[in-house]
């Protein structure tokens, strides 16, 4: 059988971790003859370093540095690493992606994502429209592009709000001095435009799903975080079964017809009891790993509609799985960082292990 | 009866999940006696008879305790 050979991005399992690490874990579970080649944007993203990671690392260029710069470091890694699939993971990487389809397309380079006017449909700027015309009910929100305006624009809110970066990263502002220091951070670090959203308060729910592009969705794993870091990371959450919840993302995928992976982040209004849209991530979460082990794989179902242009439906996605996340060292040597750092490139070795010391008491 | 109570699976130890929110809940041994009359199918007066034959409490602590029972599933939202 001829290996496949992918081309995998959003290594890190951080604190803040990205979905290519689970990605490539989901992969090796269902391909034997798989090549994955890791595109990072650091040497130190942890998921190059685990042992069933990528088998050889590449550096890329910042999707801001424009498509010329991306394209041509693509150009350079298949001329070391020929790869023919690329499952781009980070919301910054999609942006730039979208207006490049030809040019992969030209290159040979397979890729599952929506087009560009597909994917700004649901920035989290213009998710009350979307939400309008599916149907579903989302918190108040505004978009503000300096300071003065996000100030100007809370006060047609109520406090306490979230403030949230155009890719990444949400605050909760209690009143006006939050939010200043806020969206300052946010809009230095992720640029503009910051998001100001009413903050609903309940539980939190995630819906990962995969479109077909025809307004279908070839499998869906809803869950509850159960487990919430500071920073609003789900540590742990627990697979449900909602006709209520599965009929509102069929919804939004259906007037989307979008191609894809995908994560809708949903809250439950305690006090009113629905469903509300707060985001729509245009990729899987970092927890796409946690189905594939009890049989419903999205990676590998991925994997098929890109290679076969069709795929059978997951099976359901069963109430009463959960995950917890666990953190772990992974090991590294400075003769990783600076193959990384200096030529950019890093191939794992066929032993990646240092001999074990032996100690006799 | 309320949708969610019946979705409520349960098993012999009394622990609870709710499929459609997630929730979970270790009930005691009443409490689980309780929620299972319940998905039979009982109302509150007949919960309380039930209990009343079953264990030897008095009347008015069985309907407190009952009450206060079904607040808490009302709460937790599966009732």
């Amino acid at each position: 059988m001829n290996t496949l050979r992918i081309a995998i991005s959003g290594l890190h399992r951080g604190e803040n971790p990205q979905p290519g690490a689970g990605i490539i874990r989901s992969l090796r579970r269902a391909c034997k003859n798989l090549r994955v080649i890791g595109l990072v944007y650091d040497a130190m993203d942890s998921g190059i370093y685990v042992e069933d990671g990528p088998d050889a690392v590449f550096s890329m260029p910042y999707p801001t540095s424009g498509s010329r710069a991306y394209l041509e470091r693509l150009d350079q890694v298949r001329d070391r690493e020929p790869f023919d699939i690329f499952i781009p993971t980070l919301d910054a990487e999609l942006e730039l992606l979208v207006h490049l389809e030809s040019g992969l397309a030209a290159r040979g380079i397979s890729v599952c994502i929506p087009d560009a006017k597909t994917l700004a449909r649901r920035s989290k700027d213009r998710l009350p429209e979307l939400a309008k015309k599916c149907g579903v009910p989302v918190p108040e929100t505004l978009a503000a592009f300096d300071v003065n305006s996000a100030v100007a624009a809370a006060r047609g809110l109520s406090y306490p709000l979230m403030v949230k970066g155009q890719y990444y990263d949400a605050k909760t502002a209690h009143d006006e001095a939050e939010l200043m220091a806020a969206a300052g951070k946010l809009l230095s670090q992720w640029g503009a435009p910051i998001i100001l959203q009413q903050r609903i308060t309940g539980p939190e729910f995630n819906a990962m799903g995969i479109g077909d592009g025809a307004g279908n969705i070839l499998g869906l794993c809803c869950l509850r975080k159960t487990v919430i870091s500071d920073q609003g990371k789900g540590l742990g959450g627990m697979t449900v079964k909602d006709a209520r919840l599965e009929k509102l993302c069929l919804n939004i995928i259906e007037e989307l017809q979008w191609r894809g992976p995908f994560e809708l982040e949903l809250m439950k209004d305690e006090e009113k009891g629905d469903y509300c849209l707060i985001e729509m991530n245009p990729r899987f979460p970092a927890w796409v790993d946690f189905p594939s082990q009890f049989g419903c794989n999205f990676a590998a179902a991925l994997l098929e509609l890109i290679t076969l242009d069709g795929v059978t439906s997951l099976p359901p996605c069963a109430a009463g799985w959960f995950y917890l996340r666990h953190q772990i060292e992974v090991l590294g040597q400075v003769d990783n960082l600076a193959a990384l750092s200096g030529e950019g490139v890093w191939r794992k070795p066929e032993r990646a292990r240092p001999p074990v010391t032996a100690f006799s008491l | 009866m309320n949708a969610t109570l019946q979705d409520l699976l349960l098993n012999d130890r009394g622990f609870a999940f709710e499929p459609s929110s997630g929730q979970t809940c270790q009930l005691s041994s009443t409490g689980l006696r309780i929620v299972r009359l319940l998905q039979d199918g009982a109302d509150e007066p007949v919960v309380v008879d039930r209990l009343l034959k079953e264990y030897q409490v008095d009347e008015h602590t069985v309907r407190r305790d009952v009450q206060t029972f079904l607040g808490s599933l009302k709460d937790m939202g599966w009732l």
